[in-house]
């Protein structure tokens, strides 16, 4: 045990420096254990430092406190280098390597479908801008498809070759606006909801249509709503859901349950706009239309037209996930290939 | 709708490029879907005369012209033969440069020079046409510029008109659009015309029998006609609007519709029996050949033009054989009328026949046009075809309708556009329009609605005219100011939402069907109750016919269908609604929820290759299930044993959560499977979504225990038909109220243990929430449980 007879404070920082070299020389745990004991324990060095200082003159004391401070943290820190670095190497030489790169013991997540994706991103956007989910059958009658939205009696989506009829008045819903109609006449207004769901129409399926698609509707009612805030929330939905350099533009459009009725496009999110194979030169993407309800339809409902105005909208739900996801065919949605619903997982 | 653009230009003065122009209707509501740019490059294109022609003689698919250019005779070698002596054709003389680019070049074909090429319409880009080479009238000098021949070049725009504008179906219809976006006025042709002194009234009668299915009907009568071939400059209009033309009578009146929008028919008069036109219902059992040539059986609800004797006209859709034009035909009656909109429309389907003029009726034709086009088609018919026309004309009109006034409040515009526009800019977008502006006030105008607007029918519609007419672009977007609205409950969405994340999150992969499947798999693989099907009665085809009376059968398609790609591993779930009828006939629909396990079991990698007995895979779908109802429900999951067509017996348990029937699991039927090639056991299970929803977990907080447990094992050999739920049931029973968990952890079968028998091993878990147990205390409450175990199970407790 080495001892101080006297001291100064070139000798403090001499034995830090011994002690560092001791740590790092010492060629087992044991042997840091030693220089640990003979630098830093209780009958070790440090005491005897420490209640040396007080020896020091008052000039020198703060240095000296200094020095002391330092002998104790290289030497910790230099013992502690030391033992990580004995216990690793240790670790390595005990045996042959595990092989970390075999697969892990534990089956992977499942996966949601590209459209329950999109409802369920579409549902969270327009929830955060107060819009409730809401549901309804998706076999209707024909008041409420047709008659409630103010769609004349020989509109062509009436005849039998675009619309499923069950018999007794009762169809497969055309869309979902069926689901606003429901809504306003069991809840006075204001509304403000989204209508995702599966409708129907008779289209022999190709590579765009299917008979059987899903649709999100939006109809939004209160005092002063207008044309302006129909924009603003469909363009804030759009650069949630397609990213947030996409621009949105409107076109007049006709429907028969919108007045004014527009038609909503968004700048094509592959090119930026300048024009590709996905949107055909255009730099425009179609992908929902909308308007201000048609007073007609608020007074089939029993709203008052003047106190109330609102905006309605609707998309395809496998349009967007074809345009979001690259998918080049509508079939391949419903083909239901394991391989294809790996891909968004 | 395709329209030339030198058409439009007739009626408005606009100089904007057509892409300029595309771009502005497009953004006022007449989308412009494409525009097509006919005879760009023509110019060193002329018309040649074809001479004589003799065959070449070195091959005999190709002919040797003689070419007379307007200057001299060229050979020319020609590989068509659609050409007769003394056709013009379209002629590419050498030096020339084609559309496509390809020169022209003196050069030998098979051995004989040609001077210049004879064209098809590809090569000249005026279509996709390569069936021989462009002919014009034999009328045109050789030497003429072919674009000038062919009224080229021109612009023609295709436009997608909306259901609510027919108006906008017609070349002055867009002129009138066109003349309102730039500010210009709209300029009508001159439709007067000499008349004889004949009164139109003594040639011929007219009677209507419905005024509502008939508003109107107008005749004029043109005598001494002379048929023939319309002039060039009209029949290149029609073929550039996509009308074949046919004869200078009937061009006229397709020429006049393409133009106002108003269908028109010329009937041969001398083949009107009784000189009579009654517009009426047809008669049970009257038949039509229309000018199609096919005959059609017409039904009482639909409207005719008659004559004395018969139906020589479906109104407003199509004319029949027996009246049509022919080249005998020297005496006309030209009609313009008007039929309803929604009866055009059901006669139409119900006959499978759709016209142009169909197209029109259906969306609605302003009765007062007619006379109009009556008088421009008469002018138009002396002016090509000679003759004369008789005095006045017979103008039946038992519909006239009044003129709507709508009241427009300038505050409304803003309240429903969001967007201050001045009164001053809205009345003069009504003026632009042609909508007349009657009166105003400081807060408010009331505008009469012509008659060819009859989609005008409200306040929203004007303001509708202003939106699209200021420009959507000049509305800002703005942020709703979002009321809080709590009045419609959502939380069955949210729960749903969550039950597929918990799904996927149990390593299962969503799938989607639709909602229709084939009654050969619904017979196959459904099993239900055929009476109670819901039938589609006119279905896209035989594979989606009947909607779906439960998820379980494409689930089994599904898994099929991967196994058939090779893909052997695969969990799948669907959520969706099944369909059906009930015993009263209604139409019922509810949400399911279906699972469909192949393939591996297990966590680890290596489970992939190994093969899955029945068991390990029925406790995979069990366990799932477990999981799943544990995460989502209070009321405990049971089960017990059941039957279902598409599960194989002994292997198919019916599910319940508390008192609700959940549904039903088990293994896949082993014939359907092999069906698809599966070779080893397949889980499946359908269930109601419901009860799922219906008791979602009371989350509360329980004292954590802080004393330790002890574990003691019991290992037992008991008979093969006690069941692992007997055992439970027994050391719940018989333990203390320390007894705080049993796991089961080993199950051993063999020699030592006997024949049909089966030795059990469990963990019984003691814990006080009081104090620290004793081992002493443990050992006593295992003497107890091993009493009951060989009292009521006659176990054999097997020691150490």
């Amino acid at each position: 045990m080495a001892e101080i007879f006297w001291m100064n404070l070139a000798e403090i920082d001499a034995l830090t420096a011994e002690g560092v070299a001791g740590a790092q020389q010492a060629a087992t745990v044991d042997a840091v254990e030693a220089v640990r004991i003979q630098y830093l324990g209780r009958k070790g060095l440090l005491p005897q430092i420490m209640k040396g200082l007080k020896d020091f003159a008052p000039a020198e004391r703060g240095a000296a406190g200094r020095s002391a401070n330092a002998f104790k943290d290289s030497i910790t820190a230099a013992i502690e280098a030391r033992l990580l670095a004995l216990r690793g190497a240790a670790g390595a030489v005990a045996g042959p390597a595990f092989d970390y790169t075999l697969p892990g013991s534990w089956r992977g997540l499942g996966s949601l479908h590209p459209v329950s994706l999109v409802i369920t991103d579409a549902v969270r956007i327009f929830s955060r801008m107060g819009f409730a989910v809401a549901e309804g059958p998706d076999i209707e009658n024909a008041y409420n498809n047709f008659e409630a939205l103010n769609t004349p009696a020989h509109h062509p989506s009436l005849a039998e070759t675009d619309t499923f009829w069950l018999g007794k008045g009762e169809l497969l819903r055309t869309q979902t606006s069926p689901v606003q109609i429901r809504v306003m006449q069991s809840h006075p207004p204001p509304v403000r909801i989204i209508t995702p769901g599966r409708c129907y129409r008779r289209d022999t399926t190709d590579a765009t249509h299917s008979a059987s698609f899903h649709q999100i509707e939006g109809l939004y009612v209160d005092r002063q709503v207008s044309l302006a805030d129909l924009k603003g929330t469909l363009a804030a939905f759009m650069r949630a859901m397609m990213g947030p350099d996409v621009g949105v533009r409107f076109r007049p459009h006709f429907f028969p349950f919108t007045e004014p009725s527009v038609e909503c496009d968004f700048s094509c999110h592959v090119c930026g706009g300048k024009g590709c194979r996905v949107c055909k030169q255009s730099g425009w993407i179609e992908i929902a239309g909308a308007g201000m309800v048609d007073p007609r339809v608020f007074g089939k409902v029993g709203y008052d037209a003047e106190a109330w105005t609102g905006f309605a909208f609707g998309m395809g739900v496998e349009r967007i996930a074809m345009i979001k996801y690259g998918i080049p065919d509508i079939r391949m949605l419903y083909e239901n290939d394991a391989r294809f619903l790996a891909q968004f997982g | 709708m395709k329209i030339p653009y030198s058409w439009l230009k007739e009626f408005v003065d606009v100089e904007a490029t057509p892409e300029e122009l595309a771009e502005r209707l497009t953004f006022s509501g007449v989308e412009v879907e494409g525009i097509h740019r006919l005879g760009d490059g023509l110019g060193d294109l002329i018309v040649g005369e074809i001479v004589r022609f003799e065959k070449h003689p070195a091959a005999d698919r190709l002919r040797l012209c003689t070419v007379h250019d307007g200057r001299g005779e060229l050979q020319v070698v020609c590989g068509a033969s659609n050409f007769e002596v003394g056709d013009k054709a379209a002629f590419a003389p050498v030096g020339a440069t084609l559309p496509g680019g390809m020169a022209i070049t003196k050069r030998k074909v098979r051995g004989i020079e040609s001077h210049g090429m004879l064209c098809a319409e590809d090569e000249l880009g005026l279509s996709e046409g390569h069936g021989g080479i462009l002919l014009v009238e034999r009328e045109v000098p050789a030497g003429q510029s072919l674009a000038t021949a062919l009224g080229l070049p021109e612009v023609v725009f295709e436009l997608e008109i909306t259901w609510n504008r027919p108006d906008c179906l017609s070349v002055i219809g867009m002129a009138r659009e066109v003349a309102a976006l730039y500010g210009k006025s709209l300029r009508l042709p001159d439709v007067a015309y000499a008349e004889d002194s004949r009164a139109a009234a003594d040639l011929a009668k007219v009677r209507i029998d419905d005024a509502a299915r008939c508003p109107r009907y107008t005749g004029r009568v043109l005598s001494g006609l002379a048929v023939g071939p319309s002039p060039g400059w009209m029949q290149h209009r029609l073929k550039f609007c996509g009308v074949r033309p046919i004869s200078n009578i009937v061009d006229v009146t397709n020429y006049v519709m393409l133009e106002c929008g108003q269908p028109l028919h010329a009937f041969d008069l001398t083949r009107v029996a009784g000189a009579q036109i009654h517009i009426r219902c047809a008669q049970a059992g009257e038949k039509l050949k229309t000018l199609d040539g096919v005959e059609r059986a017409l039904a009482p609800d639909m409207l005719v033009i008659a004559d004395a004797q018969e139906p020589l006209a479906v109104a407003g859709i199509m004319g029949g054989g027996g009246s049509e034009i022919s080249e005998s035909t020297r005496e006309v009656l030209l009609e313009s009328a008007s039929f309803d909109a929604p009866g055009t429309r059901r006669t139409s389907v119900a006959l499978g026949l759709a016209s142009e003029s169909s197209h029109r009726f259906e969306r609605g034709v302003d009765p007062e046009l007619a006379d109009w086009a009556s008088r421009r088609a008469a002018a138009l018919l002396l002016q090509t075809a000679g003759g004369a026309a008789a005095g006045g004309v017979i103008d039946v009109y038992p519909g006239r309708a009044e003129l709507r006034r709508i009241t427009c409040r300038f505050a409304r515009v803003q309240a429903l556009l969001g967007v201050a526009i001045a009164a001053d800019a809205i009345c003069n977008i009504f003026a632009g329009l042609e909508l007349i502006v009657e009166s105003r006030t400081d807060a408010a105008c009331v505008v009469r609605i012509p008659s060819f607007r009859r989609d005008l029918e409200i306040e929203a519609d004007l303001i509708e005219e202003v939106a699209r007419m200021h420009g959507l672009d000049r509305v800002p977007e703005a942020t709703p100011h979002a009321t809080l609205i709590q009045n419609v409950d959502d939380a069955r969405t949210w729960a749903v939402m969550q039950l597929r994340e918990r799904l996927t999150g149990l390593g299962l992969r969503e799938i989607l069907n639709y909602s229709f499947m084939s009654e050969r798999h619904v017979n196959q693989l459904g099993g239900e109750d055929a009476a109670r099907r819901l039938v589609i009665p006119n279905p896209v085809s035989i594979d989606h016919a009947v909607m779906r009376p439960a998820l379980l059968p494409q689930m089994l398609l599904t898994l099929g269908h991967n196994m058939s790609r090779q893909v052997a591993n695969a969990d799948f779930f669907e959520i969706g609604r099944i369909f059906w009828r009930d015993e009263a006939g209604q139409a019922c629909e509810a949400e399911r929820l279906s699972l469909g396990l192949m393939g591996r079991v297990g966590q680890g990698a290596l489970d992939g290759r190994r093969s899955v007995s029945p068991a390990e895979m029925f406790l995979s779908l069990k366990g799932l299930l477990t999981a799943l109802c544990r995460a989502q429900s209070d009321a405990g999951l049971r089960m017990a044993p059941a039957t279902h067509a598409s599960m194989e017996p002994g292997w198919c348990v019916g599910l319940w959560l508390g008192d609700v029937a959940l549904g039903t699991a088990g293994l896949l039927r082993r014939g359907l499977r092999e069906e698809w090639r599966i070779a080893e056991p397949v889980g499946v299970a359908e269930l109601h979504v419901q009860p799922l929803l219906a008791a979602p977990r009371r989350r509360s907080f329980a004292p954590l225990a802080t004393y330790p447990s002890i574990t003691h094992d019991v290992a037992m050999i008991v008979a093969e038909d006690v069941q692992h739920e007997n055992i439970l049931a027994v050391i719940r029973k018989a333990g203390p109220t320390e007894l705080t968990d049993v796991r089961l952890f080993d199950i051993f079968r063999g020699v030592a243990v006997g024949v049909g028998r089966k030795s059990m091993a469990y963990s019984l878990v003691y814990q006080s929430g009081a104090r620290t147990l004793t081992d002493a205390e443990a050992n006593t409450f295992d003497v107890g449980i091993r009493q009951a175990l060989r009292q009521e199970l006659q176990a054999e407790i097997r020691e150490g």
